[in-house]
């Protein structure tokens, strides 16, 4: 590691720290280090509902530069019964959270992404690009994932999610807020009924050629597909 | 903002956990939490509509740092392990956040980023730190799937995975399998980007 990567301390939930967090903290100041705080606030956990969880968001980011006097703060909101960052609920507490801390700070803050859905499926796509729509048009300033099938299956993963991350994210930059509001609701709209359903896509070693090391004839559909449903709410990225 | 003495720093907040009042856990996580949310929540009349994911309402924004702000001077911030809560005064979390950075450069070279505070408007994309997230990787494809992401030319930083084993080892927390999959995690890494011709870039 060099002192210009994220080094990575946690928080834990709700407003609380054990004294190894600290430790480590410590260490990283006195390295020289940039220090990445980390923390995913729980939507219907002990929080509550959306508005106090939000408020609970604000807070635990605030408690990165005072705690442990962090360069920036990785955040992640993540709904308690689907445990994914793309649902309503946890954009919305993201939204709401890291437009509050742009109008009254300069800090610095991103966004970790855990979508349902698994790699090579429309899905999964696009879930990934209403919460880079959401962390871009709320002024974060770090994007970072994607870990798809909830982040807790061996090499459930592939660039392409990190391609569709970064694509949507440069679509929106400078859209009108309203705007990118209502393209919100309707691409939201369009997974938000499928959490049961949503399919579980596959590992990493057959969304590529791992030779060569490029996505499979199959995926590139896939992401052409997302792209097209993009196109069609208005984001004209891929057509310019 | 009132002047204070001095920032306060990790070991002033270390010596404020093995001071500050003492509570049970399961009290500050079943009452303190949502009792104290639920005031600022109330004293700031705060109302959310989930159809408006960003707030177009400067106002709205206002009130939810200020509850923000509000509830962890109020209930600050409870240490696991001494059982005891640490709490700051309004002012030193006002001088936390102006000392804050306001820039810094992520990665080296060629593949530096200077990371500016950004605002909604703003028609800068943000940096792209693309990986897995900390998902589990199988040890044999751990280079290989790193370097894919590597190659991305919208991805700026790398956000890795975690080895699913090492050695054939399980890398628990707090035994020697850990060190050395973190260790050989970012060997790895350093490794795949180096193979995707962008040794300066970030992780």
């Amino acid at each position: 590691m060099r002192p210009s990567d994220a080094h990575e301390v946690s928080q834990l939930n709700e407003l609380k720290i054990n004294v190894g967090a600290l430790a480590m903290d410590a260490h990283y100041r006195l390295a020289g280090c940039q220090i990445m705080v980390e923390q995913m606030p729980i939507f219907g956990g002990y929080a509550g509902g959306l508005e106090a969880t939000t408020i609970v968001d604000v807070a635990t980011t605030l408690n990165t530069f005072v705690m442990m006097q962090g360069t920036w703060h990785l955040d992640g909101p993540v709904h308690v019964r689907w445990g994914i960052t793309t649902a309503r609920e946890a954009l919305a507490i993201a939204g709401h959270a890291a437009r509050a801390i742009e109008e009254n700070t300069h800090l610095m803050l991103g966004n970790q992404y855990y979508t349902i859905a698994g790699p090579c499926t429309v899905m999964c796509l696009l879930e990934t690009a209403a919460q880079a729509i959401t962390d871009t048009m709320s002024g974060r300033e770090i994007l970072s994932g994607v870990a798809a099938a909830k982040g807790t299956r061996t090499n459930m993963f592939t660039p392409m999610e990190a391609r569709m991350m970064g694509e949507a994210a440069h679509a929106v930059a400078g859209m009108d807020l309203h705007e990118a509001n209502v393209l919100l609701d309707k691409l939201v709209g369009m997974y938000e009924k499928n959490y049961k359903t949503a399919p579980e896509g596959k590992p990493f070693e057959e969304c590529y050629d791992v030779q060569r090391l490029v996505p499979i004839d199959e995926y590139v559909k896939v992401y052409d597909e997302a792209i097209e449903i993009l196109t069609g709410l208005g984001l004209d990225y891929w057509s310019k | 903002m009132k002047a204070i003495g001095k920032p306060l720093s990790v070991y002033d907040v270390y010596d404020r956990a093995k001071t500050g009042p003492k509570m049970d856990e399961s009290d500050w996580d079943r009452k303190v939490i949502p009792q104290t949310a639920q005031k600022y929540k109330d004293k700031y009349g705060i109302k959310m509509d989930k159809k408006t994911i960003i707030p177009e309402d400067k106002e709205l924004c206002d009130k939810l740092f200020n509850a923000g702000l509000d509830m962890l001077v109020d209930a600050g911030v409870y240490c696991i392990d001494t059982g005891r809560v640490i709490k700051y005064t309004r002012d030193e979390v006002l001088q936390a956040i102006e000392n804050a950075p306001d820039h810094f450069q992520f990665g080296e070279g060629k593949e530096a980023h200077n990371v500016t505070p950004r605002s909604y408007k703003d028609s800068t994309a943000p940096i792209i730190q693309g990986g897995p997230t900390g998902s589990p990787c199988s040890e044999e494809l751990f280079l290989p799937i790193h370097q894919a992401y590597a190659q991305e030319p919208i991805v700026d930083t790398i956000v890795d995975g975690v080895f699913q084993t090492i050695q054939g080892g399980d890398p628990q927390p707090n035994t020697p399998y850990e060190l050395l999959a973190v260790r050989t995690e970012a060997l790895q890494v350093r490794e795949a980007q180096c193979r995707a011709g962008r040794s300066g870039m970030g992780l």
